[in-house]
């Protein structure tokens, strides 16, 4: 079967498209973990070079994480029977005070899109439950958002907490929003920045793989 | 000159005395904040702060008529969630500042656009004028009248994006391109409906004002293609309109990066941008006069990063902006609303240091604050990560 179709909707964001060569695919004898690694996640990877690039914009972003998303559905019961692991585990929330939403959801939709279990702990998020779903998920990665100036001392002040709690070291943490600078991230002790969702996907592959 | 001569001959690169002293305010935590250090309580910060007459806009309702109705639906302590007048269902900070999570929308697709918004965008209805409107037009016709004052333009995207959510207003897009256009085109008509009174009575008008903030950190939220093919030609059709009643300086509140969209409003007759937020992405007034040369006019540019800063800090931004300030065509304010990480002392030394400087310290300034006010020095250590980037 030629799967490049596959990839093909993926890029587009047709969602419909997606769905019917996934479980026609699946029909044939197609592995799931194949039908991910080997089209959609790369489909998902150009569709974050592109948005990069300025030749795909938040739209065109969206519609391909549900295409994804809607493909994930079915594949990913498959992939637990089948004892697949994703390639990590992450964290995200928006920080305490803070109650906006759509970069860390742009986030979680390119994370997930690229291979990653998601784990969104939502918006106004205090360090105290940051540090409990560690312990809940065995989570690789904390991803936090920030908006305000004001609120992304709360970023430091969710470092400071994991330290107090002794497993700083168990977990990576990334930071970003839009007043946030690599500069901030070093400066309180973060292990990485990025300022789009795409690039926090390589982000985090980089702190998985490292 | 009066700061209505002023504010004319700043935006038409002509002569005169000194630059218009503007700001954009502050959040509610700001005052909240400076009250604690000398802001006499429910003060007019206008006037506290000695700001040249400011945004004064004609009180023409151009947006949802009737509105929805507001409705408080649960109480969480420090937040709230609230129905408002788009028909947003949103958890909004009671006493905080952050943008609202947006949770639901009444607006979600045509069935939802006939029902409950199409209608609400009739531009001719007269409720969208205020009963006292016949002398608010007088006053405002008064030859003698010394201030500045705009029109509102509207929003062909912000309204949009703020009625359904980005995500679903993104994906519309794609989904069913020809709602999306038939809504800024309704959207597009109810605008122009509204203001043509206004227009037409004669008042002469020194500014449209319009709202998007459809730019953030990595650019704009929708991609240029749907831009210019949706969007240029209906803020034409609104520009076009105002320029047969001799307004040609069209103001937009774009926020964020904007530089991938700024050609295409330009050629749309959008030609006033603001805030021009520095940000992280380091934006800069004196490189867009550059790149885009007169064509381009601008208001804000100053970051709050530096408002945050120290003192020489603040002077030294001041100082680097005069050219632009001296050539015309540019108001520097803040990049946004204050917040409430500027030290009331430092605001007060920036506008101090900017009526000195782009004011030339000419003697129809008003003063910045009462004499013998005493105030805190800002903690340089508290906001040092503001610097540099």
């Amino acid at each position: 079967m030629d799967l490049q179709p596959l990839y093909d909707s993926v890029l587009i964001g047709d969602a419909k498209t997606t769905r019917s060569i996934v479980e026609q695919a699946l029909a044939e004898g197609v592995g799931p973990q194949q039908l991910l690694d080997d089209y959609m996640i790369p489909a998902m990877d150009e569709v974050g070079r592109r948005f990069e690039a300025n030749e795909y914009f938040v739209p065109e972003l969206l519609i391909s994480a549900r295409a994804m998303k809607g493909a994930l559905e079915i594949l990913r019961p498959l992939l637990a029977d089948s004892g697949s692991q994703t390639i990590g585990r992450v964290i995200v929330g928006t920080v305490r005070g803070d109650l906006h939403d759509i970069g860390k959801n742009l986030v979680a939709a390119m994370l997930e899109g690229g291979g990653f279990e998601v784990v969104d702990l939502g918006v106004d998020v205090p360090p105290e439950k940051f540090i409990e779903s560690i312990g809940e998920t065995n989570a690789d990665i904390i991803a936090m958002s920030a908006l305000l100036t004001t609120t992304m001392p709360g970023m430091k002040t969710t470092i400071e907490a994991l330290e107090s709690a002794g497993i700083r070291n168990n977990v990576k943490v990334i930071i970003g929003g839009a007043p946030v600078t690599q500069r901030y991230a070093d400066e309180i002790g973060a292990d990485g920045f990025s300022d789009n969702a795409s690039a926090a996907v390589r982000l985090c592959r980089d702190l998985v793989n490292a | 000159m009066n700061a209505r001569e002023r504010f004319n001959a700043t935006m038409h690169y002509l002569p005169r005395d000194r630059s218009p002293i503007m700001d954009f305010g502050f959040w509610s935590e700001t005052l909240v904040t400076w009250e604690r250090y000398g802001l006499p309580p429910g003060t007019d910060t206008d006037a506290f702060f000695g700001m040249d007459p400011q945004w004064i806009v004609a009180p023409i309702n151009s947006h949802l008529y009737p509105a929805f109705e507001h409705v408080v639906l649960e109480d969480r302590g420090e937040t709230e969630i609230v129905r408002d007048g788009d028909g947003v269902t949103k958890e909004q900070g009671k006493f905080l500042g952050s943008i609202p999570r947006h949770m639901d929308h009444v607006l979600k697709d045509r069935e939802s656009w006939e029902k409950e918004f199409r209608w609400r965008l009739d531009g001719r209805q007269p409720e969208r004028y205020p009963h006292d409107w016949a002398s608010i037009q007088q006053r405002f016709q008064d030859p003698q009248r010394d201030y500045p004052i705009g029109i509102n333009a509207g929003s062909l995207y912000g309204w949009l994006r703020n009625w359904m959510g980005l995500e679903a207003i993104s994906m519309l897009v794609y989904d069913d391109p020809a709602l999306f256009e038939e809504m800024v085109e309704v959207v597009t008509d109810c605008i122009i409906d509204s203001m043509s009174p206004a227009l037409e009575s004669g008042i002469q008008f020194d500014y449209a004002l319009m709202w998007e903030d459809m730019c953030y950190r990595a650019g704009p939220l929708l991609s240029p293609a749907v831009f210019k093919r949706v969007l240029v030609p209906n803020f034409k059709r609104i520009t076009d309109t105002l320029a047969r009643f001799g307004v040609d300086v069209v103001i937009t509140d774009c926020d964020g990066e904007i530089t991938q969209l700024l050609p295409l409003w330009l050629e749309s007759g959008v030609n006033c941008m603001f805030p021009l937020e520095v940000g992280a992405w380091g934006a800069d007034p004196v490189e867009f006069r550059k790149k885009y040369g007169r064509d381009l006019l601008m208001m804000g540019g100053v970051g709050k990063r530096v408002l945050a800063g120290p003192k020489e800090q603040i002077r030294a931004e001041v100082e680097r902006l005069a050219p632009l300030v001296e050539d015309g065509g540019y108001i520097p304010t803040p990049d946004h609303r204050v917040p409430p990480d500027v030290p009331l002392d430092n605001y007060i030394y920036y506008l101090d240091t900017a009526k000195e400087i782009w004011g030339k310290g000419l003697p129809n300034l008003l003063p910045t604050a009462p004499q013998g006010l005493e105030l805190p020095k800002a903690d340089p250590d508290r906001y040092s990560w503001h610097l540099g980037d």
